[in-house]
Formats: structure tokens, sequence, C-alpha cells
């Protein structure tokens, strides 16, 4: 089977703007989580992993100099897509044929609801009217690079969204429809997803304290990641080192609940297994999980009982970086693959930060203090989505 | 106190979409959740709301209501003992 | 291997759950049109439909029609996986008047949890408890497309030897105004007649929910073959000459075995000009299908011109109405290319025969 490696990858989201220093924050214990900056709600006691930048700063480091309207979700977008592109070197050496896949959820409905009166009572703001929906939002990032791809979709699984991104990427190139492929996703914050779960009373006004048995909920985050992946032959062929290789994925429903997931974790459990029987791997071999942790009584404790249920005596360590950078939903799948393979590369294991307890009915506790010269050679990430929308991803060292 | 119990039975038919239900099924001491009525998390949280807009009362989580919410007459004493409005 | 669509189901403007629109279509006689719904509860228990918007129910009535066609459960089968331009568009909107008109409190979660665009792809699995793949696409014009290619290609690999792929989308009179403040939506009415000839913007609203089976195995009810499934960005005409001659070669044949070639002619002048330039510069003789003239326009509208041609060719004839450039029925269709596009960016083309 055709093997499908990872040769470049951009990253924004609350902890940095960038491969560089996302590594510094995840290093020195740095969270991007606080208070409410840019976000217009007057929720401003929840806190919430927003990317520093404003919309104009966004333009300026996406290199955006059109006049024409765009929404956050594709600025992020935009800004992760760039450095990815020129981590693999696409401008000078391309690859035959190229995907571009792009989770989001929220869209362009961060515009919308600042507009939504106008929309309907004058023509103040019609431009946003087109960029509301999610495929708008993938083809504004797109249109940049207009006869590099080959084809562009979204997917929109809300919070697995990227993970099943990388997931149809990867199957394209095995195909052979595609030799490489740009996955991930972009989401940013908006009223109404932050109303949204608010509503499902899953908001901690404090910073989330993923698999502590004190948990009170998840943080909202922001962000983008894209990596660029690709056949071993493609990758050969245009000369570029590879930094990975996407060695084993699965995708599963949990079919249990609407919004909650099933105490035993079966949806989780599936993806999980589906991804090391695709990597060749035992439970043994993965050095760490990221996991999808993002804090809410209900998800750490169901994901825990799947990775007990995966991994019986030989659980390895295992943390959510989602006490760094809120939880990006959308995008998080991209997100968390980017920090798994950048603790490959930089051979560390992130902390879970704000543990203090472990939960009763899981015989394990998440890594408290960041590993230094930690080797791994196999990293497991983890993205659920609402409705039982569950994938998980295997990354291995070269 | 019979009042404010039809009144609940009909706005929890109302928010919770209880198709073609009438208050006179509902059994003011049977359990809402589970066996009886069979209501689910999701309702629970549409039953703090309904708490909060028509009574002023504010529950701070899904935990606190699971007393309250026992049956139809454990939220009209509830109610009647912690209402703002 | 092979693949073919095994079973169809439709819920739209025509009546439900049937394919009598094949020989006795009604027309639309409105911009925005709306959906003929069959009885819900007869298929969804009323304790689960009590937090269903309509195009959820529509998306579980047609999911489990089409698979009970195949004797297909949430045990054999492998993957669901769902297009949706807008997600529960009726759901999005009461949640953000909600947020808007109540300044962000009491607000209700249920209208959350079902405005989010994997909630219907999510609730048909949990309807059939069904554990497989499962997946939505949400790109706008080509949502249904990436469907089919996703399906197609698993079970190229061989991961998956069945799926069950949907295109569910529904048209609120507040969104329906948003887009025709951008274009979306003519003025005034269409009639059969004179659907193809207006010279303005515009296309006439209907609701789509369609579901189909596909699978690796012949079955005596096959309704056709799929022999490719194909995504573009961008393409010049070049490019799309270049990939159908490329699809047809691959499948040993050539541009004249093509019987017709089903187009989204949705009466928008810049939308059909795309397809009027492949006429002549590329499918030029072969007879043009469309269908939106039935089905009307909508993000998964392209899933009613896969099952338009699957229709006809499972029942080897294509009526005349379906026929844009001559009214002469054609008989016997084996080969049937479908291409569409949206606003010229993103395309698809999906070659479909006769199953034998």
């Amino acid at each position: 089977m055709t093997k499908i490696l990872v040769t470049g990858m951009g990253i924004i989201s609350a902890i940095g703007v960038g491969k560089t220093p996302t590594v510094q924050s995840l290093l020195n214990g740095k969270s991007g989580i606080g208070r409410i900056k840019h976000l217009k709600t007057k929720h401003l006691e929840l806190p919430v992993g927003e990317v520093s930048c404003d919309d104009e700063e966004l333009k300026i480091i996406a290199g955006y100099k059109s006049s024409l309207p765009i929404t956050r979700t594709s600025l992020l977008g935009r800004v992760a897509i760039k450095e990815a592109l020129e981590d693999a070197d696409i401008d000078n050496r391309r690859p035959r044929k190229m995907a571009f896949i792009s989770g989001t959820t929220v869209g362009g409905m961060e515009k919308s609801e600042q507009y939504y009166h106008d929309f309907l009572n004058n023509d103040l703001h019609n431009d946003y009217i087109s960029l509301h929906d999610c495929g708008a939002c993938t083809d504004v990032i797109a249109k940049q690079y207009e006869g590099k791809f080959d084809m562009v979709t979204t997917i929109s699984t809300a919070c697995s969204s990227a993970a099943n991104a990388i997931i149809l990427g990867a199957n394209l190139i095995k195909a052979g429809y595609v030799d490489a492929a740009i996955v991930g996703g972009t989401e940013c914050l908006s009223k109404f997803h932050l109303n949204g779960f608010n509503t499902l009373m899953i908001l901690d006004t404090d910073k989330c304290k993923p698999f502590d048995k004190n948990r009170k909920g998840l943080n909202l985050g922001e962000g983008a990641a894209y990596l660029v992946i690709e056949s071993e032959e493609s990758m050969l062929q245009r000369k570029i080192k590879p930094l990975c290789e996407l060695s084993g994925y699965g995708n599963a429903c949990d079919a249990f609940h609407q919004t909650a997931s099933s105490s035993d974790g079966e949806g989780a459990y599936r993806a999980i297994m589906q991804a090391l029987e695709m990597s060749g791997l035992s439970a043994k071999d993965i050095d760490y999980i990221n996991a999808h942790g993002t804090g809410t009584g209900n998800n750490d404790e169901s994901e825990g009982a799947a990775i007990m249920r995966a991994f019986g005596n030989n659980i390895p360590p295992v943390s959510s970086t989602k006490s760094f950078t809120g939880h990006t939903t959308s995008a998080a799948g991209g997100v968390e693959s980017v920090i798994s393979v950048l603790a490959i590369l930089n051979d560390f294991i992130p902390a879970n930060l704000n543990f203090s307890e472990k939960i009763e009915t899981l015989s394990f506790s998440p890594v408290k203090e960041c590993v230094h010269e930690a080797k791994l050679s196999h990293v497991m990430t983890n993205s659920f989505g609402f409705g039982g929308n569950d994938s998980s991803c295997v990354f291995s060292k070269l | 106190m019979e009042e404010l119990i039809l009144e609940l039975k009909k706005e929890i038919i109302e928010v919770l979409n209880l198709d073609g239900m009438t208050p006179e099924e509902i059994d003011e001491n049977a359990a809402l959740f589970g066996d009886g009525l069979g209501l689910d998390s999701i309702d629970a949280l549409e039953l703090i709301v309904l708490m909060e807009k028509n009574y002023g009362i504010k529950l701070a989580n899904a935990a606190e209501g699971r007393d309250i919410f026992r049956s139809v007459a454990t939220m009209a004493k509830y109610v009647s003992e912690h209402r703002t409005k | 291997m092979n693949i073919y669509i095994q079973a169809a189901s439709q819920i739209s403007t025509q009546e439900p759950l049937n394919e009598k629109w094949f020989d006795t279509p009604s027309y639309p006689d409105k911009i925005l049109n709306e959906s003929i719904d069959p009885d819900f509860k007869a298929y969804i228990p009323v304790m689960i439909a009590r937090r269903m918007g309509n195009l959820l129910k529509r998306g579980i009535v047609t999911s489990v029609d089409a698979l009970n066609k195949c004797s297909l459960n949430g045990d054999n089968l492998q993957a669901v996986i769902t297009g949706t331009g807008l997600g529960c568009i009726e759901n999005t909107e009461h949640f953000l008047n909600a947020v808007l008109d109540n300044e962000e409190s009491c607000l209700q979660p249920t209208f959350f949890i079902q405005s989010t665009h994997n909630t219907i792809s999510s609730q048909i699995a949990l309807f059939i408890k069904c554990h497989g793949y499962n997946t939505t696409y949400s790109h706008r014009g080509t949502s249904f497309d990436s469907c089919l290619l996703d399906a197609f290609v698993q079970m190229k690999l061989g991961l998956i030897s069945n799926a069950l792929v949907g295109g569910h989308d529904e048209m609120t009179p507040s969104y329906f105004t948003l887009l025709q403040k951008v274009g979306y939506w003519k003025n005034t009415p269409l009639t059969d007649e004179n659907f193809h000839a207006a010279d303005t913007r515009g296309s006439i609203s209907g609701n789509a929910s369609l579901s189909m089976v596909m699978a690796n195995m012949k079955v005596p009810y096959s309704l056709c073959q799929m022999r490719t499934v194909e995504m573009l960005y961008a393409p010049t005409m070049q490019e799309i000459k270049a990939k159908i001659d490329c699809m047809l070669e691959a499948n040993g044949m050539k541009l004249a075995d093509v019987d017709a070639v089903v187009m989204g002619l949705s009466g928008d002048k810049d939308n059909d000009n795309v397809y009027k330039n492949i006429m002549s510069e590329v499918t030029r003789d072969i007879p043009v299908m469309c269908y939106k003239h039935i089905f009307g326009e909508s993000f998964c509208a392209s899933a009613y011109g896969v099952y338009t041609a699957a229709t006809a060719i499972a029942k080897k004839r294509v009526p005349s109405h379906l026929l844009y450039s001559s009214r002469k029925e054609i008989l016997n269709p084996r080969n049937i290319l479908v291409f569409n596009h949206f606003h010229n960016i993103d395309h698809s083309l999906i070659l479909l025969s006769c199953p034998d």
C-alpha cells in the first residue's frame, strides 16, 4: 500500500502563529487561554483560546491584499496554509496533482452573526452572505492558489472535521487520484457556537482541566492547521525531505446519542483500533496519545474508557493540548496532528495543564509536566465530534 | 399549587415538543426521566432554560437539576419556593 | 472491482419516495418551492422525532427507505456519507435569531444541537445504530459529489464494500431572501416552456433529500454501474475535455458511446453558459438531459442529476421531458455522463453505465 508522508505543516492558534512559537509555548508550558479580546459577546466571563491578532493583522500575515471581504475563518486558514505550502516547498517543486481538503463548521458565521440584521434589512454587508457557508470558506482560501489544486472540498463533522479531511486526503492519494493533499481545518470563535456550547453547560468558567476528577468543561479556542501529505513517489520525485509518516487512521461512529458519548467509548474505541490496525502497530508501540481531552465530564470519561479498552496494560503517556489552545473545534484535528508531529520532531511530550486529581474510573493520569528528550516513534491523536463522529490518526517517525 | 402544576405540564409539553400529549397524560408524581416520561439529558438542559426564562430561577449545572426535575410535583415545589418572577 | 448504485430514495418537490416524476412530473410553479413530505410518523417514532427538523426527518426517511430496498441495516452497512451545503439551516436560523434577540441568554440547546452540519449523518447512524465510517461534506454545489467520491475511493481501496450516500438541503424563506440578494434566484417563477429560454441570472429554489446505496457487488436490482467519479477545481475547457477523454479511455469507451450527458441547467444564464460551452466544444451531438426544471436548484441538487441518470439507465429509457437539446425520447441508454459545476469553480464528472 502507498506510504503517506507528511512533508509540510502550518499552524496558527492561541499559542502562536507558526510552528516555532507553537513548539516554544508547548515546551514552556505557556497556555494561550485567557480573557476574550476580539469576539463580540457579552459572555466575557468565559475564558477562550483566542488568536491574539485581529483580522487586519491576520491579513498582513496571510499576505491578503485584496479589497474583497473575507471571513476570520478563511483568514486563519490562509495563514496556516501559507506556512504549510512554504514548508513543503510547493511553489518551487509542484506535485503533479494536488487536492485541498479543509474542515470547518463555523464557516462565515462569525460575520453572519454580526451582520444578520443588515442582511435582512439593508444592503450594507451583502458580500458576506455568499461567504456564510462552509464551502465558501474553503473556496476563499483555495482561490489564492488557483491553478495549484486539482480538486477542493470541505468536510464538516464538527470537532473531528480536520481529522476527517486528513483521512480523505490519504485515501485519495492511495487510490491514485492525487499525489499530494493539503489537509486540515480552520475555525474562528463565534458568538453562535460559544453560546451553543454554553447552553449545553459544558464551558468551564475557569481554565479547563482535561482528565481531572474535578473538570468542569471545556474552553473554546480558534485556529487553523494544515498538513501537506503526499505519496512516497511524489516525495521522491520532488526531492523533498519528509517530516514523518501518516501510518494509520480510523473513523467510526459512536451511534449512541446526539451530543453525549457512550460510557464505554465504543465509537472512539473502534476508531483507535482501526488506526492501530492500519498502521500495523500494536498498543505497546504507541509512545504518546494526544487525546481529544476536551475537559467535559462526559468526553474525558468516555475517551478514557476507550483508551483503557484499546491499550489495556500498555497505556502510553496521554495529554490533552486543549489545555494550551482551547478546543479549536473543526480545526482541532489539524492543530493536534501538527502538535503531534512537532512532538515527534522535537522529542517532547506536551503537558496536560491544570491537572491535579485522577478520574476514579480511569486507570491512568495524564502527563502533568512537559517530558523533554522523549524519543517518540509513534504518536496517536484523537478527534471526536458531536453525534459520535470519532476519528483517530497515527503519525510515525521515519 | 394545582394551577402551577398544570402550567408546568403545559410548558413542558411545549418546550420539549411532546407532540400530541395532553397535560392530563402526565402524572405529576411519575418520573420525568428514565422509565417515566423517558426524557434525557438534552431535555434536562431545556428544563433549566425553562426555569430561568419563566420563573427567574438560575441553576448552575445539570447535576443541580437532578432532584428538582424528578417529577412535575418536585419541580412545582421548587418553583413555588424559589421563583423570582 | 465494479461499483454499483443499488437503490435510491427521494423527497423533493416531486411526489415523495417513488419515481412518478420520471413519467409524470409536476413542474415547480414558484421561485421558492417546498418539498412534498410523507407522513413522517409512519417512519420515525414520535418520541425520537420530536426534536428533529424536517430536513433531518427527510434524511432519515429516505435513508431507511433506500436501505430497506437492499436489505441493509445498521449492522451490515459500512458507511454513512452525507452531503449538505447549508446543514440544518432552519435550526441554525432559529438559534441565531435567539442569540441576537435574547442577547445571549435563555437559549434553548436543542436548536444549537440540531444546527450542526453533521447532525444528519450522525442521526441517520444513530437511528439505524450503524458504527461504520461516518462523515459529512459541506462544499456548496459539490457537497453530494464529494460523498460519491469518498465512497467510490474507499470501495476501490477495499476499505468498505457498501455505503449510504445522501444529499440533503432545505431552503427557508429568510435564507431564500438572503440568497436572492446575491443573485441566486429569479424574480418570477419559470415555467417548463421558458425554463431554458431566460437570459437572466438566478434559478428557482427546491429542496433536496436524496439517499443512495452504493455497493461493490452487482445484484438483480442494481440501478447502474458507477464507472468513474472525478472532481475538478477551476478547470479550463481543455482540462475538462482532457478529463472526459481520459475517463472514457480508462473504461474502454469513446465519446460516441455516451448516450446522454446530464447537466445541471438551472435557468441561470451564468450557470447555463458553462454547460452550453461544454455542449458546443466537447459533447457536441450527444443528447443533453436536465433535471433542475423539475427538482429546482439547491446546494445538493446535483444528487438529482446522478439519480436522474441512474433511473434512466435502470428504466432503459429517457422520457422527452428530461431532454434539453432534442425532444426525441432516447431508448435503452447504456452510458450516461453526469456533469455538474458550481459557479464554474468546483466541477464533477460521473460516468454511469448499464450494470450488465
